[in-house]
């Protein structure tokens, strides 16, 4: 009995003490929101883990100096994604189209305090090209001249959206007099409303007030990117108050502040696709085998039940938002279980040991690896609902769940069988460059081997083209020629949100979304 | 009559090990008690409240949840039976050896054990487990390699203490062959404690688990396990809170039965604590 009261003694001490330490938790983060909200001009922004470095000419980090404000283009895009000038006051095309001349806005500051001269843009410009491999793919210059306040750039054959691949944060303006070494650690020097503070990889990168800015008062005298991968935690802590603003929150968080008058919520149909890579360095090189996986895909239900509608079935490269011809394009590869069942069988694969999973021809084990990424909470939804699908059918999928960042580096290694991949399609105002980016025979983000020359013919005279109808009807072939050779898994086209708390104002979201943190972007009571 | 005198007397044990039996019964018998397969997804019946069709409702690809947490027990408990398991042998025979023959042995095997302990146990686990890969296997190998210490050090210090009793002076002193005084003298002498500590392990094994499976690092989808289970639920808990309550449950009574099980196999077994 003595050791039955001791026992009650301790479970009640413990439970007493569970109690104050839960009092004491909602204490704090009361006081810490309090503290947060009191000074108006420090804001919290939760982001996505998205760059080991701001190094601006690695991979696509880049976005990310551009969506931190730190970074600006030549010309940029409004929010009807049209280009309009900014480092650039107004540009325009010589008649064989291939000489471009940019008017450099006078009287700009980099944030050390040097001005912006037609030269350092020039020279910016080709540290780009040196040192990324994706330049080449917007366009290749023949040369970079400056003349009085004009940056003229000339290629050598006509290059329509050139304007456009400006805009593309990859050639967003720095200083190459300073140490650019220290770009990757302790941020580039730009010419954007905020400079960096301080850095952590994949945890935070607090901004401050630029005082050199070129245009207006910058609001903020200091902005913490919080990144906050998981999604169910980026949105309590928008609740909380511990952020102002929530990026890449997804219409399961929407119930939490839908109709609520401390949020605002913005919606995009969004210029966004989400595909899977199939390497065509493994078994995968077959066709029918591709055509069967992209057969046994039930996108439409994923997208209209599993994420709800927040997000439009795929099929073709190019969204239904931007008018290329979506609904002209014959889909050979439709959702049809039973098809991809006979195709299978057709071709040859047979489940030789009765696991319910088919093998390979030469009587291997099949077994596809699908590499995904942990920061967007759609694509775990696509691949899981993808490994269901596909065991209907006899193929077997493991997922990999891995970090952005070890995803690139997976795809440039290779190292997959199905990888997704989640990007801007209109990156430069258009579909050119990021179908070129993709699936270009020689593009160095073309890792999954796929070769089409009538694909690469047709990409090559797009660049040239600046008819507006001839582009379209190019880029409905080239579409149409990547479907037929089942390259790659379009899953969907995602709805994108931004919810702010409704003392922020000045957040915008943008269809093309290298806009995050701007100079608008403010709290006020 | 032994058999109802020692129900009566051990009230509590013969109730929990009732219960442990059940839920090792579920597993076993799982395909026959769920209503549908739970890895059967149909996508249209996506995060269905619990209704009658599906009573503990359903999770976002639209699998049956009561199935899955039913099948949950089986990963579960597999995996708990076969590390507490590898960890009691692995541990208890090398504390064995070390203690038994000391010198260099015993250097080797408790330095190595110090390394061990001087890690927190999950991190260390977590950190062993991402470097194997993902998957349950992995897990369980992670989770043993970080816990066998404690085995191995309580196993040495019982047979220091038994080492120098009078009885095994004896068996030496008429020549009995080594392996013979541990598995004759020594082994009987220190194994209920053993079984006393692994009983009550089984509980936080399974916490441990099902922790690193909700971290990632154990079992992968489409695997119904109730760590996985909660996290995939994570996500949806404003709007789908069954997803996370349903296999919360399940954690919390098959380690609170395990748990008292293990006291009650220690009220049994100990002497020193036998209640008069």
């Amino acid at each position: 009995m003595r050791k039955n009261r001791k026992k009650w003694l301790a479970g009640v001490l413990a439970s007493a003490m569970a109690l104050t330490l839960l009092s004491g938790c909602g204490k704090s983060t009361d006081q810490s929101s309090k503290d947060k909200g009191k000074s108006e001009d420090t804001m919290t922004i939760a982001v996505t883990s998205f760059a080991d470095t701001l190094e601006p000419t690695e991979q696509y980090f880049s976005w990310v100096v551009a969506r931190y404000g730190i970074g600006e283009t030549l010309v940029k895009f409004n929010e009807e994604g049209e280009l309009v000038p900014c480092l650039a006051e107004k540009w325009n095309n010589s008649e064989d189209g291939c000489t471009w001349t940019f008017q450099i806005r006078e009287n700009v500051k980099f944030s050390n305090g040097d001005d912006m001269t037609p030269e350092l843009v020039k020279a910016s410009i080709e540290r780009t090209f040196e040192k990324s491999d994706r330049a080449v793919s917007f366009f290749e210059p023949a040369s970079i001249e400056t003349e009085g306040q004009n940056l003229i750039i000339k290629t050598k054959e006509p290059v329509a959206v050139l304007p456009g691949s400006l805009a593309d944060p990859l050639f967003l303006i720095v200083d190459t007099n300073a140490d650019d070494s220290k770009f990757a650690m302790e941020g580039p020097v730009c010419t954007g409303p905020y400079v960096v503070k301080s850095f952590a990889p994949t945890a935070s990168c607090v901004v401050e007030r630029n005082e050199n800015y070129w245009d207006g008062e910058v609001p903020m005298k200091e902005v913490e990117l919080k990144c906050v991968d998981d999604q169910t935690t980026r949105s309590m802590a928008l609740q909380s108050g511990e952020v102002q603003i929530a990026y890449n929150l997804k219409t399961e968080n929407l119930t939490d502040f839908e109709n609520k008058e401390d949020y605002n919520i913005q919606t995009i149909q969004s210029l966004r696709s989400t595909y899977a890579f199939m390497n065509q360095n493994g078994p995968l090189a077959d066709i029918a085998l591709r055509r069967a996986v992209i057969m046994g895909l039930d996108r439409e239900t994923y997208c209209n039940h599993l994420l709800e509608g927040g997000a439009t079935p795929g099929k073709a490269p190019v969204p239904p938002t931007l008018d290329f011809g979506f609904d002209e394009l014959k889909d050979e590869n439709a959702y049809n279980p039973e098809g991809a069942k006979k195709l299978l069988e057709d071709a040859g694969y047979k489940d030789t040991d009765g696991d319910g999973y088919v093998e390979q021809k030469n009587g291997d084990k099949l077994e596809l690896s699908f590499v995904i990424y942990t920061s967007r909470e759609e694509l775990n939804v696509y691949a899981q609902a993808a490994q269901a699908s596909l065991k209907e059918i006899g193929i077997l999928i493991e997922l990999n769940v891995v970090s952005y960042e070890t995803l690139l580096d997976m795809r440039d290694s290779g190292n997959f069988d199905l990888l997704i991949w989640n990007v801007l399609v209109a990156n430069t105002g258009d579909p050119e460059k990021y179908i070129r980016e993709n699936w270009y025979s020689t593009s160095s983000s073309n890792q999954m081997g796929y070769k089409n020359k009538k694909v690469d013919k047709l990409l090559d005279q797009l660049v040239k083209e600046f008819d507006e109808e001839k582009r379209k009807d190019l880029t409905i072939q080239i579409q149409q020629e990547i479907m037929d050779d089942a390259a790659t898994v379009f899953f969907g086209y995602e709805t994108t949100y931004l919810i702010t708390s409704s003392k922020v104002s000045g957040a915008i979201l943008y269809p093309i979304d290298y806009y995050w943190l701007t100079k608008d972007v403010k709290v006020s009571e | 009559m032994k058999c109802i005198k020692f129900i009566k007397n051990h009230k509590q044990f013969t109730m929990f090990s009732f219960f442990a039996l059940v839920i090792v019964g579920i597993a076993v018998f799982a395909p026959w008690i769920v209503p549908k397969d739970p890895y059967d997804a149909v996508m249209t019946d996506s995060l269905v409240a619990p209704c009658s069709e599906y009573i503990w409702g359903t999770d976002k690809l639209g699998r049956d949840l009561f199935s899955r947490v039913i099948y949950g027990t089986r990963s579960s408990l597999i995996m708990v039976f076969t590390l507490v398991s590898v960890i009691f042998v692995v541990g208890t025979c090398l504390g064995v050896l070390a203690g038994f023959f000391g010198g260099i042995l015993e250097q080797i095997i408790m330095r190595l054990a110090d390394m061990m302990v001087s890690f927190p146990g999950l991190v260390l686990a977590i950190a062993i487990a991402g470097l194997l890969g993902p998957n349950m296997v992995n897990a369980v190998i992670a989770i043993a390699a970080v816990s066998w210490t404690k085995y191995a050090r309580l196993a040495r210090s019982l047979v220091l203490k038994i080492k120098n009793s009078l009885y095994i002076k004896a068996a030496r002193l008429t020549g009995t062959k080594n392996w013979k005084i541990i598995l004759r003298y020594i082994l009987p002498n220190m194994i209920t404690t053993m079984i006393i500590t692994a009983a009550t392990d089984i509980g936080g094994m399974m916490m441990e688990l099902a922790g690193l499976s909700f971290l990632g690092f154990g079992a992968q989808p489409p695997t119904p396990e109730w760590g996985l289970m909660l996290n995939e639920g994570r996500t949806y808990i404003s709007k789908a809170p069954w997803l996370m309550i349903y296999p919360g449950i399940a954690i919390v009574i098959v380690v609170i039965v395990f748990n008292m099980l293990g006291d009650s196999v220690r009220d049994l077994l100990d002497p020193r604590q036998e209640r008069k």
